[in-house]
């Protein structure tokens, strides 16, 4: 078959265009069976529902695990926050009683170590809580990963269609490609920090 | 409005993590008053029904995603006022210029600090303060 002998128009497929793609596809099929690679591809097609199947666990796994830390972390931020209204609440009644306040000067001192102590707990909890911001991020990427999977499953059952079960093809389904910046290496078309998202926000203007 | 503790916050993610993160974030701010929505459809339909006084939302959402919130609160001669600030993945400078030009009143990228979203908040209120005492003069008149 000569290139040339293709229509010319490129927004009106003609029905002998559809007819070529279909003479294409027979002769590739052909082409693929007598290579031996059409069991590949169906080991390949049946590969990739197996890698949706564990990145859909994966996921599934660092979301409970992000909600457990999550839910563990509110409670001890909670039992800080307890530890320093209490402390608080026992220097105000020193400071209310100066005779007792210079007889318990140890005490004194101890309770604001415990409020100071309890402080910085609370934020190295508030960075734990921040840190659970991976299961939105890899999530949102695992998501982009699982669509082009399935994207490419889909292509593949396709070209499959005359040897795969026609139920595989139902399974292809397109969901969002948008996601976090993985790599922004080389890249002129996103920012890789907030310094940088506040450099293209003052250049507007804002 | 320009004391963030006084006001009514709702936060949109499809990531309850991320929810629950940003709740956090503003009890620890003192911003206790707050509720969640996990997509944009979800947050209009409370944003209609309750008085909210500002939105932070994430982009990329099924059902009705940041974007089309932001353009929804917009159209909406009741809620045109509220600030929106986006939280989001979403790193690419189109988004961003995209969300400046639909009327977000900010834009934080994930993953973010404490300080960050505590300034971006402080920032947009402060700005928008001389709007609502101008809103509320009307009100009142």
């Amino acid at each position: 078959m000569n290139m040339n002998d293709l229509p010319a128009a490129p927004g009106a497929a003609s029905p002998e265009v559809f007819q070529q793609l279909g003479l294409i596809t027979r002769q590739l099929h052909d082409a693929l069976n007598q290579l031996g690679i059409m069991p590949k591809l169906q080991q390949s097609a049946d590969g990739l529902s197996d890698a949706r199947n564990r990145l859909d666990y994966i996921a599934r796994k660092i979301g409970e695990a992000a909600d457990k830390v999550l839910t563990e972390v509110e409670l001890a931020k909670q039992a800080q926050a307890d530890i320093i209204g209490a402390t608080r609440c026992i220097t105000s009644v020193y400071a209310t009683d100066p005779v007792r306040g210079a007889t318990d000067a140890q005490v004194i001192a101890y309770v604001a170590q415990v409020e100071a102590a309890a402080s910085r707990t609370d934020n190295h909890l508030t960075s734990i809580m921040l840190a659970q911001d991976f299961h939105d991020l890899t999530g949102q990427a695992m998501a982009k990963v699982l669509s082009l999977a399935v994207d490419l499953e889909d292509s593949l059952v396709k070209l499959l269609v005359r040897t795969a079960p026609e139920e595989q093809a139902s399974k292809a389904k397109l969901g969002f490609l948008s996601g976090p910046l993985v790599d922004p290496i080389g890249r002129v078309d996103v920012v890789s920090n907030q310094g940088e998202v506040d450099d293209l926000l003052a250049s507007l203007g804002f | 409005m320009s004391d963030p503790t006084q006001l009514k916050f709702l936060v949109v993610d499809d990531f309850v993590t991320m929810r629950r993160i940003v709740l956090g974030l503003l009890r620890e701010m003192g911003c206790t008053n707050a509720a969640e929505a996990e997509d944009g459809a979800v947050a209009l339909s409370m944003l209609r029904k309750q008085k909210f006084d500002f939105v932070v939302s994430d982009i990329n959402m099924p059902n009705m995603t940041g974007f089309d919130l932001l353009a929804a609160i917009q159209a909406d001669e009741k809620l045109r006022h509220l600030p929106v600030l986006m939280v989001t993945a979403e790193a690419r400078k189109e988004d961003i210029i995209m969300a400046v030009k639909s009327g977000a009143a900010g834009y934080i990228v994930k993953p973010f600090t404490k300080a960050t979203l505590e300034e971006k908040v402080t920032k947009i209120l402060q700005k928008l303060a001389p709007q609502s005492a101008a809103r509320d003069g009307v009100k009142q008149a």
